[in-house]
């Protein structure tokens, strides 16, 4: 039988990563500045780091267990979604 | 002139409202309602709110007659509240804030009921009972901070009144506190009900018990109605507050009394709230329901305030946090 261990690791010290891009530099700030501010949930030991460059936003998660990862990626895809409808329906932004 | 938008969502309400310099342009809402018997969890609760909240922000908007160039401040509540529909709201407000070139405001959601309440009502410095279901708090400002004077020292009133409402299945449509006091109307008898006052201080998660306990052998044993138990609830928990508002009071040497928070819009309490400030001629002010309850023209005054002495608040700083005292805010629009 499998014991809680063995899945922690498998997954421990490896890191997930997505890459989204944008229209331009611009909007992916704008999304890396919207979806920075709040921290994670510390308990489960996830951390996710976020970073912009050019018109890509980069996320990368650790995680000590699936569960955990899987919380942490599923809630930050619903985050994004509505950040990108919010720039849909209101953008484009404004000139600087 | 500044206007200001503000976001709200902290609970099971989520609004955009705007307002002019003291002027409400719009105040779209929605509520997520639950079916009788159940409360709102937080993913589901966001989950309502992220599914609305582009077509409130639209119609507020559409019923200012207002483009987003013509917003000078995005405001929002930054807490105290449920996690997840907090960053549900904060996301849309940062985005927006952005997109359009505006200064982002994070706001009190307490704050935002007092300063509501004072524009609407006009009452200059009220004794504030704040009543809601997730905060019961008897407030008064003193030397730049609303402080709190008495406060619940376990569940707030209306969380008492709602989860009342569940054990009897009574519908949370529009909203439990609202069927209560109906119900409350019609009731006769007055069931004794322990009586929690410590100081300034109330308690209400003993009388829940006790009538969580008594309500269905009561009920099936024909004792009592479903109706008495919601009046003698009502009169039990609202002469507690009564109780300690007049303390306050007499402590601060006040002359009116300011009620805000969603069971601020309870007729009965209004009732004996005024009852108590007659014999003390002191002034009773109070809003209805499109004010008591959260909105997002309460964020948007305090947001109002805020930004015209001074405030914004830098995306970093724009985390959402649970607890989030009312006190904690430095009041720097105030004398």
């Amino acid at each position: 039988m499998l014991d809680g261990g063995t899945e922690y690791d498998i997954i421990r010290d490896k890191f997930r990563a997505l890459d989204v891009a944008f229209p331009s530099a611009r909007e992916a700030s704008i999304a890396f500045q919207s979806l920075s501010p709040d921290r994670e949930p510390r308990r489960g030991g996830a951390t996710k780091e976020l970073h912009a460059a050019g018109s890509t936003l980069s996320v990368r998660w650790t995680a000590e267990e699936a569960r955990i990862l899987r919380v942490s990626v599923g809630s930050f895809l619903d985050h994004l979604a509505l950040v990108l409808e919010t720039m849909i329906e209101f953008g484009p932004p404004v000139a600087q | 002139m500044t206007v200001v938008i503000g976001f709200e969502g902290s609970a099971n309400k989520i609004g955009v409202g705007i307002v002019r310099d003291g002027e409400v342009l719009s105040n779209p809402r929605r509520t997520y309602i639950t079916p009788p018997g159940q409360g709102f969890l937080p993913s589901e609760t966001a989950k309502h709110h992220r599914s609305v909240i582009l077509t409130v922000l639209r119609e507020a908007l559409q019923q200012a007659g207002l483009k987003p160039a013509d917003i000078d401040c995005v405001a929002y509540t930054k807490g105290p509240g449920m996690g997840a529909p907090l960053v549900t709201v904060a996301l849309v407000a940062r985005t927006v804030a952005q997109l359009w070139g505006k200064p982002l405001l994070g706001v009190n959601h307490c704050i935002g009921h007092i300063e509501m309440g004072r524009l609407i009502t006009h009452a200059n410095n009220p004794t504030v009972l704040y009543v809601s279901g997730g905060n019961t708090q008897v407030i008064a400002y003193s030397e730049r901070r609303y402080r709190i004077f008495g406060e619940t020292l376990d569940i707030a009133v209306g969380n008492c009144l709602d989860r009342f409402a569940r054990v009897i299945k009574i519908s949370n449509d529009p909203s439990p506190g609202y069927n209560i006091e109906q119900m409350a109307k019609r009731g006769s008898k007055y069931v004794e009900l322990p009586y929690t006052v410590k100081g300034m201080d109330v308690s209400f998660s003993g009388i829940l018990s006790y009538i969580e306990e008594a309500a269905h052998k009561m009920l099936s044993s024909g004792q009592c109605t479903a109706e008495d138990l919601c009046f003698s609830l009502q009169e039990t928990l609202f002469a507690m507050l009564v109780e300690i508002t007049e303390r306050a009071m007499a402590h601060c040497n006040s002359q009116e009394v300011l009620i805000v928070g969603g069971v601020g819009c309870n007729l009965r309490l209004q009732e004996m709230m005024g009852v108590m400030c007659k014999e003390r001629g002191a002034r009773l002010f109070a809003t209805d329901e499109r004010f008591c309850i959260d909105n997002g023209v309460m964020i948007a005054q305090a947001g109002w305030e805020m930004f015209r002495s001074g405030h914004v608040t830098e995306l970093s700083d724009s985390w959402i946090t649970q607890r989030y005292r009312t006190d904690e805010v430095e009041v720097t629009w105030r004398d």
